[in-house]
C-alpha cells in the first residue's frame, strides 16, 4: 500500500517539500560545520539480507549519498567519510580489488554525472596515504579532485586509504621536513599539517552498527572538548536521512541547551571565549 | 635503523610546558609539595593554577531549569551567526522579508527544542532510575570475592584499563581532592580484584599528578579495606611524562617518601601499576615530540624519512603508555576531553548516559560489554 501511494507524483512532491522544510528548520539553529562518518556494517548488512558482499557495499554507497545530501541541505560545510582503512588491505584480495573497482566506478560516476557535486557545489578531496593505491585508481581520484576543485559550497573528504595514526605520523614528518624553528611548532601547526588541516574543527563523529571504538579514524580531531561522538546501532546501509536529521537536531539542541558542556564539566572558563 | 631519540629531552620539555619549575628536579619538587601538604595538614589546597574549582552546572539536577532558560535566551538573541548564512547572504543587509522568514523557521525550531527538552527530562529520569537499579543489583560490597565471582563469569577481560575521572568541586558529594583520590583508589581495587594489572587514570587538569602522596595513602587505605591487613597488594604509581615512579606499598608497608624506598627490597613484583595521565599527555606530547625531532633533524641526527608509524608508536608508548583495551568514562556523556589521541585507536569505550558517579555497577557493566565485543582490525 505504502509503496503504491509513493508512486504518485504528488506524494513525491510532498515528501520532497517536507524534507526541504525540515532541513531549513534545522539549519536555523546551530549545525555542526564538520561531520565525520565511520561507515560500518556493510558486510553484516549483506549477510543479514542474504546478499553478496558487493551488494552490501553498493547499498552502503547509496546510503552515503542520501545521508550526505541531508547534511548539506541542513548546512553542514564539511563531511569526512571513512571509506577505506589502510588496515582494510588485510582483507581478502578479492574483496580489496572489488572495493577498489567500486570506488573507481563510483568516483567516475559522481564526476561524470556531476549530480551531487553540481547541485551542492561540492569539492571532493581525497585524504590518506595515496601512495598505497593502484595507479589507475589514483588517477581517477586525482581527476575527481581536479574537476571539483573550484566548488566552494561544501566539501566532501573521502578517506581512502586512511588511518589516523598514519595521518599524525605524516603531519609530524611534514613539520620536521619543513624545518620550522622549535618555537614555531605548536599544536595548531601540527593540526594544520594533518590531512584535514585548514578545515573547520570536527564537531560531530557518527559511527554506525553499535561498535564502541574509533578504529583509527580522526583520533586527533575527535578528542576535542567540543566534538560529540554519536554511536548508533543500525548498520550503515540502514542509516536513513531521517535519522541523520534527528542527530543533527539533537546536536543543535545540545548546543542550545547545554552550551559547551564538556568545558563546563571540567571547569575551563576561557574555553568558550577562545572559540 | 632508527636511533632512539633522547627521551629525557622530550620529557624535560613536556615537564616545562606543564608549568613545573624545572630548576629543581621533578622528583624533588613533588616531594617538596608533599611535605608542604603534610605540614599544612589539610587537603583544601587550591588546585593547580586555576584557583579553586567551582561547582559545575552539568552535574546538578537544577540544570534542567537553567538549560531550559537557555533555549528562551537564544530565541531572543540567536548567537550563532554562522548558521544564519543559509538565510542571509554575506555582506548584505538582510531585508525584512528575510528576517521574518528566518524568525518563522527559528520559532518552529525552538518549539521542537522545547519538546525535546521535555523528552530529555524523561530520558534523564529513566537513565537515573536505571542507574540506581544497577547500583543495587551489582554491588561490590567492598569484597574482592564478590568482584572476582562477578568477573569470572566473563569469557574475556581486558589486560589494560584506562579510566577518565573528573574533579568535582568540594561542595559536591564525593568531591574535592579527597573524593577524586577515593574514586581512583576504588577503581584500582576493582581492577586488582578482577585480575587487571594495569590501570591508567586520566584527569584533565592533572590534579592527581600533583598530589601523589595523598593518592598513595588513599589507595593504601582502600587496599586494606578490600584485602585486609594481612595481604596488602604491592602497587606502584607512575607519571610517564615526568618519568617518575612512586612505589606505593611494598610487602604490606606504605612507602611514605622517596628516601624510604631505599630501605625496601629492589626487585619487587608489583600487583598493579597505576599510571596518571592528564591533558599534557595528549596533543601537547605529540607536539613536543615533533619539536625534539625537528631539532634533531636540524643537527642532522635524524632524517625525516626515518619518522615512521612504528617509530612514532615506540616513542609515544614510552612517553605516554601502552594503548588500553578499555576506556571507562565516569561522566554523563561521551567525550574524550583531550585524552591522548594516539592511545585510543582500538580501545573499547564505555560510559553510562547521565551517570556522574564512580560506581561499581558501571565498572562491571563495562567489563561485561567488553567481553562481548569482537575486535577485527580492518577485516
Amino acid at each position: 500500500m505504502a509503496d503504491w501511494i509513493s508512486t504518485f507524483p504528488l506524494t513525491q512532491h510532498i515528501t520532497e517539500f517536507t524534507k526541504n522544510q525540515i532541513c531549513r528548520v534545522i539549519s536555523a539553529g546551530p549545525v555542526p560545520k564538520h561531520v565525520g562518518f565511520i561507515m560500518d556494517g556493510n558486510r553484516r548488512y549483506a549477510k543479514q539480507n542474504h546478499m553478496e558482499m558487493k551488494e552490501g557495499h553498493s547499498a552502503g554507497f547509496e546510503s552515503m549519498a542520501k545521508v550526505l545530501e541531508t547534511c548539506y541541505d541542513c548546512g553542514v560545510e564539511v563531511a569526512t567519510v571513512f571509506a577505506f582503512s589502510i588496515e582494510n588491505f588485510n582483507r581478502s584480495r578479492y574483496e580489496v580489488e572489488w572495493l577498489m573497482e567500486l570506488g573507481k566506478a563510483k568516483f567516475k560516476q559522481v564526476v561524470g554525472n556531476g549530480e551531487l557535486c553540481e547541485r551542492y557545489g561540492i569539492k571532493i578531496r581525497v585524504l590518506g596515504n595515496l601512495d598505497l593505491l593502484p595507479k589507475d585508481l589514483w588517477k581517477v581520484l586525482k581527476d575527481a579532485e581536479e574537476l571539483t576543485k573550484n566548488n566552494t559550497r561544501a566539501i566532501l573528504n573521502v578517506c581512502w586509504p586512511y588511518t589516523s595514526r598514519d595521518d599524525m605520523t605524516h603531519a609530524v614528518r611534514k613539520v620536521v621536513t619543513k624545518g620550522y624553528p622549535p618555537d614555531a611548532i605548536t599544536e595548531h601547526l601540527v593540526a594544520e599539517n594533518l590531512y584535514t588541516g585548514g578545515l573547520p574543527k570536527l564537531d560531530l563523529l557518527i559511527r554506525t552498527s553499535a561498535v564502541y571504538r574509533l578504529s583509527d579514524f580522526m583520533l586527533w580531531e575527535c578528542i576535542d572538548l567540543d566534538c560529540d561522538i554519536e554511536i548508533v546501532s543500525v548498520l550503515w546501509p540502514e542509516f536513513s536521512p531521517a535519522r541523520m536529521a534527528w542527530i543533527l537536531l539533537k546536536w543543535g539542541f545540545g548546543r542550545t541547551y547545554y552550551g559547551h558542556r564538556m568545558a563546563k564539566l571540567i571547569n575551563i572558563d576561557d574555553h568558550t571565549k577562545q572559540t | 635503523m632508527v636511533e632512539k631519540i633522547n627521551l629525557e629531552e622530550v620529557k624535560h620539555n613536556i615537564a616545562e610546558s606543564n608549568q613545573i619549575n624545572t630548576n629543581v628536579s621533578p622528583n624533588k619538587l613533588v616531594k617538596d609539595q608533599a611535605q608542604q601538604l603534610e605540614k599544612e595538614g589539610s587537603l583544601n589546597l587550591e588546585v593547580g593554577e586555576n584557583g579553586p574549582i567551582q561547582c559545575s552546572a552539568a552535574y546538578s539536577n537544577e540544570s534542567f531549569i537553567a538549560s531550559f532558560n537557555n533555549i528562551f535566551k537564544t530565541l531572543i538573541s540567536p548567537r550563532d551567526v554562522g548558521t544564519r548564512s543559509k538565510f542571509f547572504k554575506e555582506g548584505e543587509h538582510p531585508t525584512y522579508g528575510q528576517l521574518v522568514e528566518f524568525y518563522i523557521y527559528y520559532l518552529v525550531l525552538t518549539i521542537i527544542y522545547i519538546f525535546m527538552s521535555i523528552l530529555r527530562l524523561f530520558q534523564y529520569m529513566s537513565n537515573r532510575s536505571k542507574l540506581r537499579f544497577f547500583s543495587v543489583a551489582f554491588n561490590s560490597a567492598a569484597d574482592p570475592e564478590v568482584i572476582n565471582s562477578d568477573v569470572n563469569k566473563l569469557p574475556k577481560i581486558p589486560r589494560r584499563i584506562s579510566t577518565i575521572l573528573n574533579y568535582k568541586s568540594e561542595q559536591e558529594e564525593n568531591g574535592g581532592l579527597e573524593g577524586l583520590c577515593n574514586d581512583a583508589a576504588q577503581v584500582a581495587s576493582w581492577c586488582l580484584s578482577s585480575g587487571i594489572t594495569y590501570l591508567s587514570i586520566y584527569e584533565y587538569h592533572g590534579v592527581l599528578k600533583k598530589r601523589v602522596p595523598v593518592l598513595k595513602k588513599a589507595i593504601y587505605k582502600k587496599f586494606i579495606a578490600y584485602f585486609g591487613t594481612e595481604n596488602i597488594p604491592n602497587f606502584i604509581i607512575k607519571i610517564p611524562h615526568l618519568n617518575l615512579t612512586f612505589p606505593g606499598s611494598i610487602d604490606g608497608k606504605l612507602v611514605e617518601s622517596e628516601s624510604e624506598a631505599v630501605n625496601f627490597p629492589k626487585n619487587v613484583q608489583y600487583n598493579i601499576e597505576v599510571t596518571l595521565l592528564s591533558v599534557v599527555d595528549g596533543r601537547p606530547t605529540i607536539v613536543e615530540l615533533t619539536r625534539v625531532m625537528a631539532e634533531l633533524a636540524k643537527k642532522g641526527e635524524l632524517k625525516p624519512k626515518d619518522i615512521t608509524l612504528k617509530f612514532m608508536d615506540q616513542e609515544l608508548q614510552q612517553l605516554v603508555g601502552k594503548e588500553p583495551d578499555l576506556v571507562i568514562m565516569f561522566q554523563p556523556f561521551l567525550n574524550f576531553q583531550g585524552y591522548p589521541p594516539w592511545q585510543i585507536r582500538l580501545s573499547e569505550i564505555y560510559w553510562e548516559p547521565d551517570n556522574d558517579s564512580t560506581c561499581y555497577a558501571v565498572f562491571l557493566r563495562a567489563l561485561q560489554k567488553y567481553s562481548t565485543c569482537k575486535v577485527n582490525v580492518g577485516r
